[in-house]
């Protein structure tokens, strides 16, 4: 009886604790995640708690000084740079492990292997578009031109490793102990491969779109509704810009032949909508100090944690803060005592497709003039969790992958497609950065962005010493008219870029004039630039906006330009409302509540800020009308864009009449004033649902701005309805899920001020205090003190550490 | 009496040095401890088992006062517990059952190998 009694009891035992340390089903391991000593009891603690004085690290030539502002922002002083970026590795890996690790994941196509099967198509497909491919040309480029940029990333990579292997259980970021897995060590390759990750998130193409609406509409109509420049240019590069080069010719070759395929393929995921962001500075005779100021806010989807950690990195020669990357080394976006430079996205059609034609099935060779090229294969092992490795082999012609093809998202089986793209060539977007933090003037600033190719990105720059200047800086083909707007053929080695825009001929200018250089991801140049230039996804309205307001100000303060990046004036409302009130004319018969919207939205100020509701009004209507007028493209069963909202109001403003607003669907034929009356009618019924349903329908209610989780699943860890203004097209670009990721404003006297905030907080962990802590600020308009600290200096500290060498 | 000894072992265990093991070496030490103290099957379940949930319960609910942090609420709809407080009991919970059967093994061990005296006479 005992032994039946001890048997029962100890198995029971020895199965409480089997079973609580396995994971059953999608849950983790119940008992180590509980357990208060180990599991995520402990993230309740925030950094401050278990702050150590000392800490010993290998590597190490000489001590480093970190302190720790009250926002937990650490600034860190080093001998050398060597040890600057070792403790630059290891203190953001203290702050932002799992999301440094977590991104580099996702841009190797490794998420599978975290959350099993449902991640595998997207696993596939970031691995097809060839970012690892890209990231390990990027290696081979260092390991052959740039020892010396190899050795600071290999000394980053050794400071998150000597985190991640003193890392107790404790200490784990909860995300690890939710999904049950550890931290893999860190390399100089996985750096490489975040700097990928965004050229991914940034750039997109509408190739497959253009192409079939190419085949759709005919060139003629294509023009109108899509053309190359807009009426109304405010580009980048001031428009009476003189360009001062020698082109080098290019013409568009003569009889071609573009792919005519019927493309049911799905397209690549793009860039939403939204991202964007402003950068400018105004020279010192446009301020009140006389001092340049220079302000940068990259509009990026909104993610806790943030995209963007705040860092001091200081050696004996210079001193740079400002916004980092977690997992790539130096400040991203930033100033130090010299010069300050922001960046905003300079998308140009940087994806080309070409249709290639395989030889036989075995797709070993393929057609390319009269001859056969060989192709490459490469075996992309993608692991997941709880299955076996699946194994995905993509052809490599040189062009680059061939994306689409009989095993992924080809409906037809010949649909062989191979994506050019500058991120599969060698580059060092790593040395430009590295560059710009000991940058002292406007020289140091050019010859840092000459190492810089994708994504491309337009560089603000101010310095002390009163410069101001902009250049559009990537690895740009020289392309000829509308060559890379539609799929192309691979066969015919005509169709192919040829060559790039050498870097001196990128578009760019020093204290123009008119005492401001701008830009907010509109057209680079006007149409006197000698090279094509197009993209689908240029800006409208911001561009604009910002240009008048730097044009008409005067006298200029850090205030004032904080409140310029702050600002919500809703530019495509201002132009399209009066077309739309014109169009609806006076309508009879209004229910109650059609007629009180009506009302609000004629005595709106046409700003978005969170309490109006002019705004929500506005938006529903214009989306309603907007989807009217459009409504045969949407109805077509391929992918195609539609219109931009410029392009579609200036049609409604001009020709209400024409045949461009005729639906081919219906027997009638309609007019602009057709669709904005039944668009009024739509906005009317969907938000008096809404109301019924939600409540207030003042902006910031309706727009539910969320700052989300990179999980998204894990709501909680999420922050959702900030009340805030702005959206998109409007300076402060504040949307549901896009705005301002990092706000920086910095002038630069005798002494510099800089003011910096950001939607988000230092600490990576949901349960700091130090998570979330500056997005009140944020969706407020208020801004950090950013000023350099100097080592010894008495300012409040939340604590200090110190890195000693082993001795 | 017996089951407040090994009540205040078991915290004093737990509290010193599941810190540094995971918690199946605390199940081990628990097991030891019953099987040398033999405290009784009774008083080795219920001491060891609400000394190892009162210890969980309160480093818990310690963490949680002293830091401020809504992380238990997050957590708990995260999981889908119906708040962090219901959250901390159920850590209290597992820790009585951990706690609680790894002391009566030990308990029931030691009953096993325990000689039992066939001769009251020779001693």
């Amino acid at each position: 009886m005992k032994y039946i009694g001890f048997i029962f009891v100890f198995l029971l035992t020895l199965a409480l604790g089997y079973f609580g340390s396995i994971p059953l089903g999608p849950a983790p391991p119940i008992v180590p995640l509980l357990d208060p000593n180990h599991g995520f009891w402990q993230q309740t603690k925030s950094e401050d708690d278990f702050a150590e004085e000392e800490i010993t690290l290998e590597n190490l030539t000489s001590p480093v000084k970190v302190t720790y502002d009250e926002n937990l922002i650490p600034h860190v002083f080093a001998k050398n740079e060597e040890d600057l970026y070792r403790i630059q590795g290891y203190v953001t890996a203290q702050h932002r492990l799992w999301q440094m690790e977590f991104q580099t994941m996702a841009a190797a196509g490794r998420i599978s292997e975290i959350v099993g099967p449902i991640a595998l198509d997207l696993d596939r497909m970031t691995r097809r578009k060839g970012l690892g491919y890209g990231a390990e040309l990027g290696i081979n480029f260092l390991q052959e031109k740039d020892p010396e940029t190899l050795r600071f990333l290999e000394a980053y990579a050794d400071g998150v490793n000597q985190y991640i292997d003193q890392l107790s259980d404790a200490r784990l970021p909860v995300e690890y102990k939710i999904l049950n897995y550890k931290p893999e060590h860190w390399t100089a390759y996985k750096s490489l491969l975040l700097l990928k990750y965004m050229s991914d998130m940034l750039v997109g193409d509408k190739d497959l779109e253009f192409s079939n609406l190419r085949k759709i509409l005919g060139e003629e109509l294509l023009n109108k509704l899509y053309p190359d420049f807009p009426i109304d240019n405010d580009p980048i590069i001031e428009a009476d810009h003189v360009w001062d080069f020698q082109p080098i010719p290019i013409s568009k070759p003569d009889s071609l032949n573009y792919p005519n395929d019927e493309l049911v393929i799905e397209p690549l995921p793009q860039p939403e909508e939204g991202t964007g962001s402003n950068n400018w500075a105004v020279s010192g005779s446009k301020t009140k100090s006389g001092n340049p100021i220079l302000a940068n806010d990259p509009h990026l989807s909104l993610n806790l944690p943030s995209l963007w950690y705040s860092m001091q990195l200081s050696t004996p020669e210079y001193s740079v803060k400002g916004a980092t990357l977690p997992g790539a080394l130096g400040v991203i976006s930033g100033f130090n005592e010299n010069v300050a430079w922001g960046v905003t996205n300079a998308t140009k059609d940087a994806r080309d497709w070409y249709k290639i034609t395989f030889q036989d099935n075995s797709r070993s060779t393929y057609k390319y003039g009269d001859e056969w090229r060989k192709t490459e294969f490469r075996v992309e092992e993608i692991k997941v969790k709880g299955e076996e490795t699946f194994l995905d082999t993509v052809v490599y012609t040189h062009y680059g992958p061939v994306v689409y093809d009989r095993t992924f998202r080809g409906e037809r089986q010949d649909a062989n497609f191979a994506l050019k793209w500058t991120v599969h060539e060698g580059s060092n977007e790593q040395r430009t950065f590295l560059m710009l933090n000991r940058s002292k003037n406007h020289n140091d600033y050019n010859a840092a962005l000459d190492n810089f190719t994708a994504p491309a990105q337009n560089f603000a720059f101010a310095s002390k010493s009163g410069d101001v200047a902009m250049r559009v800086q990537g690895k740009f083909a020289l392309k000829w008219p509308e060559q890379g707007k539609f799929f192309m053929d691979g066969a015919d080695p005509r169709m192919e870029w040829q060559q790039y825009i050498p870097n001196d001929q990128n578009p760019s200018t020093l204290n123009p004039e008119r005492g401001f250089v701008s830009s907010a991801n509109q057209h680079p140049v006007a149409q006197s630039y000698p090279y094509y230039v197009f993209d689908n996804s240029y800006e409208h309205y911001r561009n604009r906006r910002l240009n008048n307001r730097l044009r008409e100000m005067n006298n200029i303060t850090v205030e004032d330009m904080q409140a310029l990046q702050f600002d919500d004036y809703y530019l495509h409302a201002a132009e399209a409302l009066p077309v739309m009130l014109g169009l609806l004319g006076e309508p009879s018969e209004l229910s109650d509540i059609a007629a009180k919207f009506l009302e609000e939205v004629k005595g709106w100020d046409l700003y978005a800020d969170p309490n109006q509701k002019g705004p929500t009004i506005f938006y529903l209507w214009w989306n309603e009308t907007y989807n009217q007028i459009w409504k045969d493209l949407s109805n077509l069963e391929v992918p195609v864009v539609r219109p931009n909202n410029y392009q579609t109001t200036l049609l409604m403003k001009t020709e209400p009449e024409s045949s461009v607003f005729d639906l081919k669907s219906t027997s009638v034929t309609e007019n602009a004033s057709d669709h904005v009356k039944k668009g009024f009618e739509e906005m009317v019924e969907k938000l008096e649902k809404w109301t019924e349903d939600e409540g207030d329908y003042s902006w910031a209610n309706y727009k539910r701005t969320t700052i989300q989780h990179l999980v998204p699943q894990f709501k909680s860890f999420s922050v959702a309805n900030v009340y805030t203004g702005g959206g998109r097209g409007m300076l402060n670009a504040t949307s549901e899920r896009h705005g301002a990721s990092w706000r920086m404003v910095v002038e630069l006297g005798e002494e510099i001020k800089a003011y910096g905030v950001y939607p988000g907080g230092q600490s990576g962990n949901p349960g700091s205090k130090y998570y979330s802590n500056f997005i009140p600020l944020w969706a407020n308009g208020k801004y950090l003190d950013f000023a350099l600290r100097k080592e010894d200096q008495d300012l409040p500290v939340l604590f200090n550490t110190t890195f000693n060498p082993v001795k | 009496m017996k089951f407040f000894g090994i009540l205040v072992v078991t915290i004093l265990v737990v509290v010193f040095v599941n810190p540094f093991l995971p918690y199946w070496a605390v199940m081990v030490i628990l097991f030891v401890i019953a099987a040398l103290l033999k405290p009784g099957n009774s008083a080795a379940f219920w001491g060891g088992g609400f000394g190892m949930a009162l210890s969980w319960i309160g480093l818990s609910l310690y963490l949680t006062i002293n830091s401020g942090s809504d992380l238990p609420d997050r957590m708990a709809q995260i999981i889908g517990a119906p708040s962090g407080t219901v959250l901390m009991a159920v850590t209290g919970v597992i820790g009585f059952f951990l706690g609680g059967f790894s002391s009566l093994s030990g308990n029931l061990f030691r009953n096993l190998i325990k000689r039992r005296p066939t001769n009251i006479y020779r001693g």
